[in-house]
């Protein structure tokens, strides 16, 4: 479970407030959406949750571990144990293959059977093509399979679909849906788009650093129900 | 310009190799060409001496002021070769937005005149010092020998140089912006053909660091030859003892220490600016800094003291091979040996300096996180 309780987060040694004291909450298992425009704060605040960045006030804890309270090294063994990413620019290693960027989530969680993380992606064929040689959406279920090779309680995706053309970034979606139902992790997702809220449990929605709305989903949709 | 100020301590490292080779050179070519103009003053007595202190000027400029100015121009040129190569995603982008190669890769000029300052100021510095070194070349019944300006040596040492590196990175630039914006905008590591699968299964931490050293071979080879200029530049100057001054031996070793430092640090500061995004992505998942440095930097180990290895190899023979041609004939030369001693002080050096350099350029790249890099 996340808890966040009046978390602040500013840059510029506090001249430019982008957390105005969140507090939320993210059960175990679920989908969460973090729902707003740009320059919202959703980012920011995917960063302090998943302890990529510190808050400057307030208190994370994330399944009974204080993150607020943990040291740079306790911070990066958080991220190491429990947490997955998966990032708008994917951020792969352009001279490794799918294996090798696959192999190194796996490799943190000691992870031998990393090709099950491949083939659930549906790209056993092009383990041995490096990045450059994949679409775009080829790349993003990369990154996703590089995220789920370690194991993590909690996914964090960024815009995963936000360079994504409509009919890849659905099935992006899609394989993401299937395997958070199969693997029962908890996933926290940063969107500008209404349309994917409609995936999730919870949806929190921003607005200049702030809450605006939280609200459950009474019925969620598939990725290709959703309005693009 | 697309070499912005920003850039201005890499160019300040370029500024001084170059400064460092033609300060160098520019007394002792100075003293060359002035001894040599007085030659018909010497009295018949002290032709050897005189004959001994033309040879000194001749082979510690050779050594010394040659070679420092030939490392320089390989170690520079290859600066600008990364350089570009790493801004090339930048200059895809102008290019795809219409602005003119030709016009994008003048702005590259720059790193001309940042050898203009170098040797300009290396130039000053040889010609001020060149009455010290005058006093110090002189010796009992040899005529005064007078400072003349050379203005020879100014074309060849300052504007040359000059004219030819700011052709040489606008051209370099220029050649690499006739690819298509689009392949200049990818990752260039990311256009290498496919992979095949590994002949052989290494654990992870290994094949990372391999496939890292094999994507970046332009930076294993700077890396290396950066080692190698420690290696020859120190063993040479504090083996030039021997053959010149105690003060010409701490001028050259002094130059020596700035240039083989100057090398090494720009080495690394390409390590760290190419290396920087693999570091942050690895950390967001959990790898500490160090796991990251091992892997990433550890890599370099190799090619580095191959580097220093070579270099110590190419010192001895270089000097050997000076000292018999220009000292041929000449009584009262001491025979040049390896000097065991010097090499085991510059390797105990080389390999703290080396593991502090690993240490400190592991921490600046953690310092790139992956917010940076998607604000990038």
């Amino acid at each position: 479970m996340i808890v966040a309780e009046n978390v602040c987060k500013s840059y510029q040694n506090g001249r430019t407030p982008v957390l105005k004291g969140i507090s939320l909450e993210i059960g175990d298992g679920e989908l969460a959406v973090l729902l707003g425009a740009s320059g919202s704060g959703k980012s920011t605040l995917l960063s302090v949750l998943s302890g990529l960045e510190r808050a400057d006030g307030g208190r994370v804890n994330v399944n009974g571990e204080e993150l607020t309270e943990m040291t740079e090294k306790q911070l990066t063994d958080f991220r190491k144990r429990t947490v997955g990413f998966v990032f708008q620019q994917y951020f792969l290693l352009p001279h490794l293959t799918v294996e090798g960027n696959v192999k190194l989530g796996a490799h943190l969680a000691g992870n031998r059977d990393y090709g099950r993380e491949i083939a659930a992606v549906g790209l056993e064929e092009k383990r041995n093509r490096k990045p450059a040689e994949l679409s775009g959406g080829e790349q993003q279920r990369v990154s996703i399979a590089r995220a789920l090779a370690k194991n993590p309680k909690l996914l964090f995706l960024d815009e995963p679909t936000g360079a994504l053309d409509e009919e890849t970034g659905r099935s992006v979606l899609d394989y993401l849906l299937k395997l958070q139902k199969e693997r029962r992790f908890t996933a926290v997702m940063v969107t500008h788009n209404p349309g994917i809220a409609e995936l999730a449990d919870r949806v929190i929605r921003m607005n200049s650093g702030k809450i605006s709305e939280t609200y459950r989903n009474a019925v969620k949709k598939t990725a290709y129900e959703i309005a693009w | 310009m697309t070499v912005s100020l920003r850039d201005g301590a890499k160019l300040l490292g370029i500024a001084v190799m170059s400064g460092c080779a033609v300060f160098v050179c520019t007394f002792f070519l100075n003293f060359y060409l002035d001894a040599r103009a007085v030659r018909g003053l010497v009295e018949e007595s002290v032709l050897p001496l005189y004959e001994a202190q033309i040879l000194t000027a001749k082979l510690v400029c050779a050594i010394s002021g040659g070679c420092l100015l030939l490392v320089s121009v390989v170690l520079l040129a290859f600066y600008v070769k990364l350089y570009i190569d790493s801004h090339a995603k930048q200059i895809g982008i102008l290019k795809a937005l219409g602005y003119d190669g030709g016009k994008i890769a003048l702005g590259f000029w720059v790193f001309g005149l940042s050898v203009l300052i170098g040797t300009a100021v290396g130039h000053g510095c040889g010609y001020a010092i060149s009455p010290m070194i005058y006093r110090k070349m002189g010796g009992e019944g040899l005529p005064e020998i007078p400072l003349t300006f050379h203005g020879e040596l100014l074309v060849f040492l300052v504007l040359l140089p000059t004219v030819a590196f700011a052709a040489l990175a606008v051209g370099l630039a220029y050649r690499r912006l006739r690819a298509p914006a689009l392949s200049l905008m990818r990752e260039k590591e990311a256009a290498a053909g496919g992979g095949k699968p590994p002949r052989r299964e290494l654990p992870f931490p290994l094949e990372l660091r391999a496939t890292t050293l094999k994507s970046k071979k332009s930076l294993v080879f700077f890396v290396g030859f950066a080692c190698f200029c420690f290696s020859s530049m120190l063993q040479m100057s504090a083996s030039m003892g021997d053959v010149a001054s105690e003060t010409m031996g701490a001028i050259i070793f002094g130059i020596g220490i700035v240039l083989a430092a100057t090398s090494l640090i720009l080495a690394f500061t390409s390590l760290v600016t190419a290396n920087a995004r693999a570091v942050a992505v690895m950390r967001a998942h959990g790898y500490t800094l160090m796991q990251c440095g091992g892997t990433v930097l550890g890599g370099y180990r190799i090619p580095a003291y191959i580097g220093f290895a070579l270099g110590t190899a190419y010192q001895y023979g270089l000097l050997k091979l000076m000292l018999g041609v220009v000292f041929r004939g000449v009584e009262g030369v001491p025979a040049y040996s390896f000097d065991w001693p010097v090499f085991g002080i510059v390797l105990a050096a080389f390999a703290v300096l080396f593991e502090l350099a690993l240490l400190w350029f592991t921490r600046e790249m953690g310092k790139t996180s992956v917010r940076k890099l998607c604000a990038e």
